[in-house]
């Protein structure tokens, strides 16, 4: 009896289980992801900074720097790497000389070319690309990027998928409502940044995009950077896939690769898979020279996924006059990826960060930006970023946070928050400009951090 | 050192002030049956049918055997500088319209040898592309391709073709080209051949910054082509500045077996040629250097397969060009009839 009990208990339990499994992406986002940080910065703006919820106020919290982490990652992350003010702070005294005052926080200058656009602040929107998630909020976060001067970036299929003018699905924006709805908000600051990826390229959209009127007074301004994409950090060297209705995919069936072909199946849904696309040194050196000549006037960046080589993708981008190299780290966001990619292909985030620090000591220069993504998310890691020798932090999940609890607003609020936060630790350090922040500001809880990113060990008398 | 060409000078000043012009040009275009009715033009279209004549006689002579070029096809020439491609739908396929034949020329040569297409080509030019006095969007060109020809071979037919349209035109439109106050020198082939990088190195030294991995600017081009009386040749472009189906010398890795040459007194651009990639897996990396799949090219990639090694070179000249060089006349849109340029229209 106890014995019958027990086994229906356990099915029970594993149903339960079993139910609760295909809620899986969303659940491990929210359990893993740092969700309630962008939240409280998308709800409460720059006092999202402070870790005050409703009950907690000015003066009623009691905190300390927490010590236990939620899902320890089994690698080390820029969490690892703290940063390190001094006492003794020369550049606040010639900024107090400047001001004839003792300058605060405010008074840090965040503004930074970024790939050959001007940014407001070392922090880009990731190119994000047709997913629903990613085309469901992109008009609210083109905007506040807009609005808050930093640079936006346009994913791979846009224009495929969702249409370069017309709408081809309905309730998501086209290619062209996403890109004017950026640069009609911008100011003085930002620019965008646009992918074609293999399948983008059947189509031409670089060419489009470049002959596009609405567009030319910006290209003609220096506004308008194009993207080559090599890999993506969730899943280094495989393609995109994504589910697409089955009169969706008729319509693009001859770009894309599908398991099973549209016109035949009479299943509702089928997948799209889309290629990672084939690369060789000579291969990007060539298509960077005739991205330089058939589009003059726009900047180049390249984003490349978490691989062993990248170091020759940045020689060889760098050779060829590219404005920027993204390395997108493993932890860096996806609209679907095997969860074997996104367990074992590439190396974390810090990597690249190391990856990008070799770079400057091999002697890449300011000429071209160096950026790093991969779950990075607030001021400390824009800080920690430039100190290493990336020129910015490029992130996309915190604007989609943000955006969905609380829209256009959200996306300004977590900009502006970050801003602050960003600009605190600045002048924590005794700086005032964000270019002047460097590998003294940082050192390392971890031994083997700190030897390969040439930083102190925190625990040891060298420091 | 030669001189700016007046009509050359005329069309600079005309572009300066960007608003008029453009005011100008759409007019020009809108209603272009007023003036293809004035003289001049009606005498421009007469020596332009001559031009067509000269360059069947030489090519004839030798041994070149014209062709029927194709309109329409899956796929056409991505080497174009930014400019788009049209598009139809073939039957629920997407068909382009020739940006040019170049694909089909090596198909012909393998059949006929020698072989030449007097070929309509459409490409959807960036807008700017209006102020350079050179880009149709709606043009002709001849194109043309030697079965196991070589770069040097390729280079002689452009001197020999050259030469004998001009002397044709001098001969039979003497008075014609007097009266529009051209006069054209005799020339004598073999003319300059240089380098990219002695190019750029040339333009660098006049005054004009060029990068050195790239195409030569068109303002640099222009300047180039001003600096000579006669015709000139660039050769050994850097790879990657150029379409896929350039070939790269094996001798001289990273640099392409392939030729421009340039009109002198400022007129720029006359033909682009070279010798063709015929190794498979070496088509297929360049195609990837646009950023495309190759199984969009999957019939010019079999035909490589079948036919291998086909080795070929040849160049294509473009018509409206080698009138408005030979007429003296300010940008291409008066060397047509219903000239589009890019972004203006609709019209005729």
């Amino acid at each position: 009896m106890f014995e019958w009990l027990a086994l229906k208990m356990g099915e029970l339990a594993l149903r339960l289980r079993a139910s609760l499994v295909t809620l899986r992406g969303i659940r491990d986002f929210i359990d893993d992801y740092p969700i309630d940080e962008i939240l409280l910065k998308a709800i409460k703006g720059e006092e999202g900074v402070y870790p005050f919820g409703e009950l907690a106020s000015y003066g009623a919290a009691m905190l300390g720097a927490p010590i236990n982490r939620r899902g320890y990652p089994r690698f080390l992350t820029i969490d690892d790497l703290i940063l390190v003010p001094p006492a003794f702070t020369p550049k606040r005294l010639e900024k107090m000389a400047e001001l004839l005052r003792e300058p605060v926080f405010t008074d840090v200058n965040l503004e930074v070319d970024v790939g050959g656009l001007k940014s407001s602040m070392p922090l880009v929107v990731a190119s994000m690309g047709s997913t629903d998630i990613a085309s469901r909020y992109s008009i609210a976060i083109a905007k506040a990027a807009a609005k808050e001067g930093i640079p936006f970036g346009i994913g791979e299929n846009v224009h495929t998928v969702r249409g370069y003018d017309k709408r081809l699905t309905r309730g998501h924006p086209s290619f062209k409502e996403r890109v004017m709805a950026y640069l009609t908000n911008m100011d003085k600051y930002g620019g965008v940044f646009i992918q074609q990826n293999v399948e983008d390229a059947y189509d031409e959209h670089w060419n489009k995009v470049y002959s596009d009127k609405d567009l030319e007074p910006y290209i003609d301004e220096g506004r308008v950077a194009f993207e080559i994409k090599i890999g993506q950090g969730a899943k280094p060297g495989l393609g995109g896939v994504i589910r697409m209705r089955r009169e969706d995919a008729v319509k693009v069936r001859e770009k894309y690769h599908f398991l099973e072909d549209p016109l035949k199946t009479n299943k509702k849904t089928v997948e799209r898979y889309s290629a990672p696309g084939t690369y060789t040194a000579d291969i990007l050196r060539g298509m960077i020279r005739l991205m330089r000549t058939s589009y003059p006037r726009v900047k180049i960046w390249v984003k490349v996924g978490p691989f062993r080589d990248v170091l020759d993708v940045i020689r060889v981008a760098y050779e060829e006059g590219a404005n920027a190299v993204i390395i997108d780290g493993k932890e860096g966001g996806t609209g679907m990826a095997p969860s074997v990619a996104m367990k074992e292909l590439g190396y974390p985030t810090i990597v690249g960060l190391i990856k990008i620090r070799e770079a400057r000591l091999m002697g890449i220069d300011d000429r071209m930006s160096l950026m790093i993504a991969g779950r990075l998310f607030n001021g400390a890691h824009i800080v920690k970023s430039r100190a290493l020798g990336a020129s910015a932090v490029y992130a996309g999940r915190p604007f989609v946070v943000a955006a969905m609890v609380k829209g256009e607003a959200g996306v300004r609020n977590f900009i502006r928050a970050t801003r602050v936060e960003t600009q605190m630790i600045v002048s924590a350090l005794g700086k005032y400009d964000i270019r002047d922040v460097s590998h003294e500001d940082v050192a390392s809880l971890n031994k083997d951090l700190a030897t390969a990113l040439g930083i102190p060990y925190v625990y040891s008398r060298e420091f | 050192m030669g001189k700016v060409n007046p009509a050359v000078l005329e069309f600079e000043a005309m572009v300066k002030d960007k608003e008029s012009y453009i005011k100008f040009i759409e007019e020009w275009v809108k209603h272009s049956w007023r003036w293809a009715k004035e003289d001049k033009y009606v005498t421009v279209f007469k020596i332009q049918a001559s031009i067509l004549r000269a360059i069947r006689e030489y090519l004839d002579s030798q041994g070149f055997i014209e062709a029927l070029p194709p309109i329409i096809g899956p796929v056409t020439d991505p080497g174009i500088r930014g400019a788009k491609q049209a598009t139809i739908d073939f039957y629920g396929h997407e068909y382009k319209v020739m940006s040019s034949a170049i694909l089909y020329k090596q198909y012909m040569a393998a059949v006929l040898g020698k072989v030449y297409f007097v070929s309509p080509n459409i490409r959807l030019e960036p807008n700017d592309s209006v102020f350079t006095g050179r880009h149709l969007v709606e043009f002709f060109q001849v194109d043309l391709e030697i079965l196991n020809g070589t770069l040097d071979d390729a280079m002689k037919v452009a001197e020999g073709l050259f030469t004998y349209v001009t002397r044709y035109i001098k001969d039979v439109h003497g008075k014609d080209l007097e009266k529009m106050g051209r006069s054209l020198p005799d020339y004598k082939p073999p003319f300059l051949r240089y380098t990219h990088a002695e190019a750029v190195e040339l333009v660098n030294k006049l005054g004009c910054r060029n990068p050195s991995n790239t195409e030569i600017l068109w303002e640099c081009e222009k300047v180039l082509s001003a600096y000579h009386d006669a015709p000139i040749f660039i050769y050994q472009y850097p790879k990657g500045s150029r379409g896929f189906y350039n070939r790269e010398d094996p001798g001289k890795p990273g640099y392409l077996r392939d030729f421009d040459m340039l009109y002198p007194e400022g007129f720029g651009e006359a033909i682009s040629g070279g010798e063709r990639e015929y190794e498979p897996i070496k088509v297929i990396a360049r195609i990837r250097e646009s950023g495309e799949d190759p199984n969009k090219y999957r019939w010019l990639l079999e035909m490589l397969k079948d036919f291998y090694p086909l080795k070929t070179a040849g160049f294509g000249i473009g018509v409206e060009r080698l009138t408005r060089f030979i007429c003296g006349l300010r940008a291409v849109w008066e060397a047509r009839p219903y000239p589009k340029v890019a972004g203006i229209g609709p019209a005729p």
